[in-house]
């Protein structure tokens, strides 16, 4: 089976528990959890840096996902997408919340600051990450790292100057562009 | 902030899921997508394009307590609300007084739209145009909201291969209501169905949106938004 296959049929199932939990079935929020709990966790801590505080932001994503389950309407996109979104905005929302004031002397996990640095490959993420990779091949470096940056670390435009060591001004004409261009090659 | 700015709604809409939309201006932003259907869809559309970044991280497993913990606060939050449903449930008396005085506010409006209203006149609700061009279309209705009429001006550029299509916007996350097709060239009259006139009734804006021939097939927009209006109260 090839692997836009399998993606498909994981976001039918994920789709099909997710109903369950709009019907109030817990078996189905638990299944949901073991089927994304990690992969949410993952991006939730490269944004937060802190276990403690990413798996409670984690814990807020899963009430959210079973007060919100009949929201969800499988014709607007696929489930996994909808479930990942619940959880980076929660994780951005928690990130200059009062929380992460809680947090901010606990241990800081060591993160790579890099971007894409210690990622998997597209593959297992279907046909929509096979365009996308195809459109991040066609941005400048910058761009690329731009976005990488505010994706996956969570950093906002001041965060990348800092690190990158570039104006700000420049850092955000940098990821105005590289969004206008992925847009423009997704579309064709 | 403009309302009829696509592609600057779609550049904000890209920010706010890349995350680089922060502070004042990411809280005002969800309130917009919350109330506004067609932002909350570019929003959608950007989710699906970036989110397969997040899918390239390794799994990272959950500690024990994180479930343990979700299970509690879902177990309360499902007591509270039943809670919530016993107490509304304890007034009926209360709710069956608050029925009487809406269905008796409706029929006193009602009664009166009717006496006011009774020229039949077209009165123009909505103008369609591009943030500098000319006018493309007027839309008008009849005092009692019962017949749209849309007028083609100058505005208009003809896309063969597609129609335009007029959509009453909703309140909240609620799918627009088709009004029709709009007209290329002249006018076009119709008389409204009572789906559409409730629909036109809550709508704050109208749109529209570019679509098939004859107009999209689902009863949904599934074209581009090319415009937004403001409805006005006639």
């Amino acid at each position: 089976m090839s692997d836009p296959d399998i993606a498909n049929r994981m976001d039918q199932e994920l789709a099909r528990l997710i109903q369950a939990c709009a019907a109030r079935d817990r078996q189905a929020l638990r299944q949901l959890y073991d089927l994304m709990s990690g992969q949410m966790l993952a991006g939730m801590l490269r944004i937060l840096k802190r276990r403690a505080l990413a798996e409670e932001a984690l814990q807020d994503v899963f009430v959210s996902i079973w007060q919100r389950a009949g929201q969800f309407e499988s014709a607007r996109g696929p489930a996994r997408i909808w479930l990942l979104a619940i959880a980076r905005h929660r994780a951005i929302d928690v990130l200059r919340g009062e929380r992460a004031e809680l947090y901010r002397e606990a241990d800081v996990e060591q993160m790579p600051h890099s971007g894409m640095e210690g990622l998997g490959d597209w593959s297992s993420a279907g046909r929509s990450a096979a365009a996308l990779a195809r459109c991040f091949e066609e941005l400048s470096g910058e761009q690329r790292r731009g976005i990488e940056l505010a994706f996956v670390n969570g950093y906002s435009h001041a965060d990348i100057a800092r690190v990158t060591g570039e104006p700000l001004g420049t850092i955000k004409s940098w990821i105005r562009r590289g969004l206008a261009s992925l847009r423009q090659c997704l579309e064709r | 902030m403009k309302h009829d700015q696509p592609q600057l709604i779609d550049a904000l809409a890209a920010e706010y899921v890349l995350g680089t939309l922060r502070g004042a201006a990411r809280r005002r932003f969800e309130r917009w997508q919350s109330a506004e259907w067609h932002i909350a869809s570019r929003v959608r559309t950007w989710e699906g394009r970036l989110m397969p970044l997040a899918l390239r991280l390794t799994p990272v497993a959950p500690s024990p307590e994180v479930w343990a913990r979700i299970e509690e606060r879902i177990r309360a939050a499902d007591v509270a609300r039943a809670d919530a449903g016993r107490r509304a449930a304890a007034r009926p008396g209360l709710r069956a007084l608050a029925a009487a005085l809406v269905l008796c506010a409706i029929f006193a409006g009602g009664y009166f739209a009717w006496h006011m209203t009774e020229s039949l006149q077209l009165q123009t609700v909505a103008t369609i145009k591009g943030e500098q061009g000319p006018v493309a279309w007027s839309i008008e209705l009849d005092t009692r909201r019962e017949r749209l009429r849309a007028v083609a001006l100058a505005g208009v550029t003809a896309q063969p291969g597609h129609s335009f299509e007029l959509w009453a916007l909703q309140p909240g996350k609620a799918a627009p209501v088709s009004l029709g097709v709009l007209p290329n060239a002249g006018q076009l009259e119709r008389v409204l169905t009572p789906a559409q006139r409730a629909a036109l009734a809550i709508a704050a804006q109208v749109a529209v949106s570019l679509e098939p021939p004859g107009g999209s097939a689902t009863g949904k927009p599934t074209g581009p938004v090319l415009f937004v209006a403001a409805l006005n109260r006639a």
